[in-house]
């Protein structure tokens, strides 16, 4: 169980890895994540599920190794298996009928939105992606998006892959020139925060996936707090998607920094 | 009262800066002589206090008699988890055990005596020889959750012959018993090896299954499952509701705790302040005191209320452990960069502002202060933890927060779903959990039997 297949690196201190996990995958869908503990000791890590695949049994995991349990997790050989997964966690996202989707992703938050589109292109609704990195070595997943979106803008920070820009700086032509009727982000907080103010001006509905600290997922330590409209709720059992408008934005900043 | 028979510790000034068990048990002669205070009872009703009948009084006179095997046993045919009991029962037994006497017998040190120096032997092939006093024909019976509750229901389900599959979220069994308590009341070893007796009677634990999510209760019908067993605890924290709880630095109980008990990263300050009450609240002071903090717990009412279990409290106080009683704290204050800063408080006291005989909890003028914190743990109580209600169709939760069961029953309201423990009883002390863990076995017992495959 829960047994490496592949692993590769697709980006700068990105990987990407394939794990055996029948349970897991059969009941996967958009949206969802997984709490893994790389060995007994280590830390245990909320992942989103970037996609699975029901008939062959397994998972796909992408992380930056930016901190320690990140790190053992990409040291761990093709092969070997992965202490504990638990999943998949939280609910379902939302899937409005609608006839233009925006899918937005900033860097290493891409791997939340591929199965967002690949579930909105099920549903028949134009699916149209924005990606995002700061810079061409650190964009992941743009052939993936390409073949889940009907059309993909993409940007880097720097202009050294295609257009130059911030995402939210193109956000608002793009939202005019698609007519855009429903927006869904996955980016760090501070950029959440942006393109919530530019879809609020125009009174468009926008989801987020946001990614707080958890220590167990199953809604028992009550870390993974948000407020919305002046109620607190747990990110791993009602969450991880959540209404931008209604989010308490200085208050997830705040809680970020934890 | 006749006071009952003191356990030695460790020194108050050492166990301050360690995790190791605090209490270190009776000694031969002690429990031997604890044993001899403890005469048979006048009558024969008195002869069982304990709310899942284990039968102290025969137990003690093995003890007396220095048959520690058969005291083992005998406790064992009511109590599989000695040894966790022998350390965290509010042991109610102890205060009822002379009714009208002023006698009380330290039961549970003597229950841990013998779960220390027995060893418990771990039975090979038990599985089958319990299976021939039930005529349950090895059906098939799932235990969500692997706390107290779930581990009780699952040995005595083995115990009648029902093949039982215990499915715990986490990464580790134990439950509340491995997350809430500390190392210090309950060692994890002291855990693990009850756990591995209540394998060792064929009972599977799978863990990393969040039942609803990994896999619902219908699947579990479908692939072979007659019932199934909530036992999923109240591990759900409950919110103080004051201002600034959301701040980084605010913990709450459930979260620090599990951060220590199940090694995760933790980023403390210096000064930490418990806010609330109970036993939790106390384990939590000691926690951080043991992690080199000054902790001062804030309890709005008085020291009598604030209700730990006897000595815990005093244990408490002799480490270092600091309280602010009738205090109230108003706000959790940001300082910079948003970080928790202190506590506004205000003190409380009785009166009866409007004569009428009603004294009841009212601010003292002028006596608002700020208690100085750069943590914060937020010990306000806890609920029910029925989110697997959430992924299956028609299982009701009341609004008190636990499952809805039907009268003088623990079915819920899906056929073949019985639930107990703290999520269908509400949070209580252990040893309730336990035994209504107990009566919920023989409903599904009998449940299963006038419904045959």
């Amino acid at each position: 169980m829960n047994k490496i297949l592949s692993k590769q690196i697709i980006a700068t201190n990105t990987k990407r890895v394939e794990i055996a996990s029948e349970v897991i995958a059969r009941r996967a869908k958009a949206g969802q994540f997984v709490m893994v503990m790389p060995d007994a000791k280590s830390e245990k890590i909320p992942l989103a599920i970037v996609d699975a695949d029901s008939k062959r049994g397994t998972i796909i995991l992408i992380f930056e190794e930016a901190g320690e349990t990140t790190k053992k997790l990409g040291a761990l050989s093709i092969g070997s298996e992965i202490f504990s997964i638990l999943g998949p966690l939280g609910m379902p996202a939302q899937m409005p009928t609608v006839s233009v989707v925006l899918c937005v992703g900033y860097g290493i938050y891409i791997s939340q939105m591929l199965s967002m589109c690949k579930a909105y292109r099920k549903t028949g609704c134009k699916v149209v992606g924005l990606i995002g990195a700061k810079t061409k070595n650190s964009l992941i997943l743009e052939a993936r998006m390409r073949m889940a979106c009907n059309k993909l803008y993409v940007v880097t920070d720097d202009g050294t892959y295609e257009r130059k820009g911030f995402v939210s700086a193109v956000l608002p032509e793009i939202i005019k020139k698609e007519s855009v009727n429903l927006l869904c982000a996955a980016a760090p907080v501070s950029m959440l925060e942006e393109i919530s103010k530019i879809t609020k001006e125009r009174e468009l509905k926008t989801l987020i996936q946001l990614n707080p600290t958890m220590v167990d997922g199953i809604g028992l330590c009550g870390s993974c707090r948000v407020k919305v409209e002046g109620e607190s709720i747990l990110a791993c059992v009602d969450g991880p998607q959540f209404d931008a408008h209604k989010v308490d934005f200085s208050e997830l900043t705040a809680r970020a920094q934890l | 009262m006749m006071p009952k028979g003191a356990m030695p510790t460790q020194p108050s000034q050492k166990r301050a800066k360690n995790f190791s068990e605090v209490a270190l048990g009776f000694s031969k002669k002690q429990a031997v002589e604890e044993a001899l205070r403890c005469p048979q009872p006048l009558k024969p009703e008195h002869s069982n206090r304990c709310p899942l009948g284990v039968d102290v009084f025969s137990f003690i006179r093995f003890i007396r008699e220095g048959n520690l095997s058969a005291a083992l046993e005998k406790i064992k045919e009511a109590n599989p988890l000695p040894g966790v009991c022998g350390r965290i029962c509010s042991a109610p037994c102890e205060k009822d055990l002379y009714e009208n006497e002023h006698w009380s017998v330290a039961v549970r040190g003597l229950e841990r005596y013998v779960a220390d120096n027995v060893n418990q032997k771990i039975k090979k092939n038990s599985a089958a020889a319990f299976g021939e006093n039930g005529g349950s024909g090895g059906r098939k019976v799932a235990v969500i959750g692997s706390g107290p509750a779930g581990l009780v229901a699952a040995h005595d389900l083995a115990r009648l012959g029902y093949t039982v599959t215990i499915f715990e979220a986490l990464h580790a069994s134990g439950g509340v018993l491995r997350y809430g308590i500390p190392e210090f009341r309950l060692p994890k070893k002291v855990l693990d090896n009850e756990i591995m007796y209540i394998q060792s009677l064929g009972i599977k634990i799978e863990t990393n299954v969040f039942i609803g999510q990994t896999i619902t209760i219908d699947e579990l019908f479908k692939s072979g499952f007659a019932a199934v067993y909530l036992a999923t605890g109240s591990g759900v924290p409950v919110p103080l509701g004051i201002p600034g709880e959301n701040l980084p630095g605010v913990f709450s109980m459930s979260e620090f705790l599990m951060r220590v008990n199940l090694a995760q990263p933790l980023k403390l300050g210096k000064k930490v302040a418990v806010i609330g009450s109970g036993g939790i609240g106390v384990d939590c002071a000691r926690v951080a005191l043991r992690l080199g903090c000054e902790v001062v717990v804030v309890f709005e009412r008085s020291e009598e209320e604030l209700t730990p279990q006897e000595q815990e409290l005093k244990y408490a106080k002799e480490e270092g452990v600091k309280f602010e009683f009738f205090t109230k704290p108003l706000e959790i204050l940001a300082g910079e960069g948003n970080r928790t800063r202190g506590v506004r408080c205000v003190k409380v006291d009785f009166a009866d502002p409007h004569s009428t005989g009603e004294w009841k909890l009212v601010t003292v003028e002028g006596s608002e202060f700020v208690l100085d914190a750069d943590t914060i743990v937020v010990s306000s109580g806890h609920k029910p933890n029925t989110f697997v209600s959430k992924f299956t169709d028609g299982l009701k939760v009341i609004d008190s927060g636990v499952f809805e069961i039907q009268e003088n029953s623990f079915a819920t309201s899906v056929p073949g779903v019985f639930a107990g423990g703290d999520a269908a009883i509400g949070a209580g002390p252990l040893i309730k959990a336990m035994a209504s863990a107990k009566k919920a076995v023989l409903e599904i017992d009998q449940y299963l039997k006038t419904k045959k495959a």
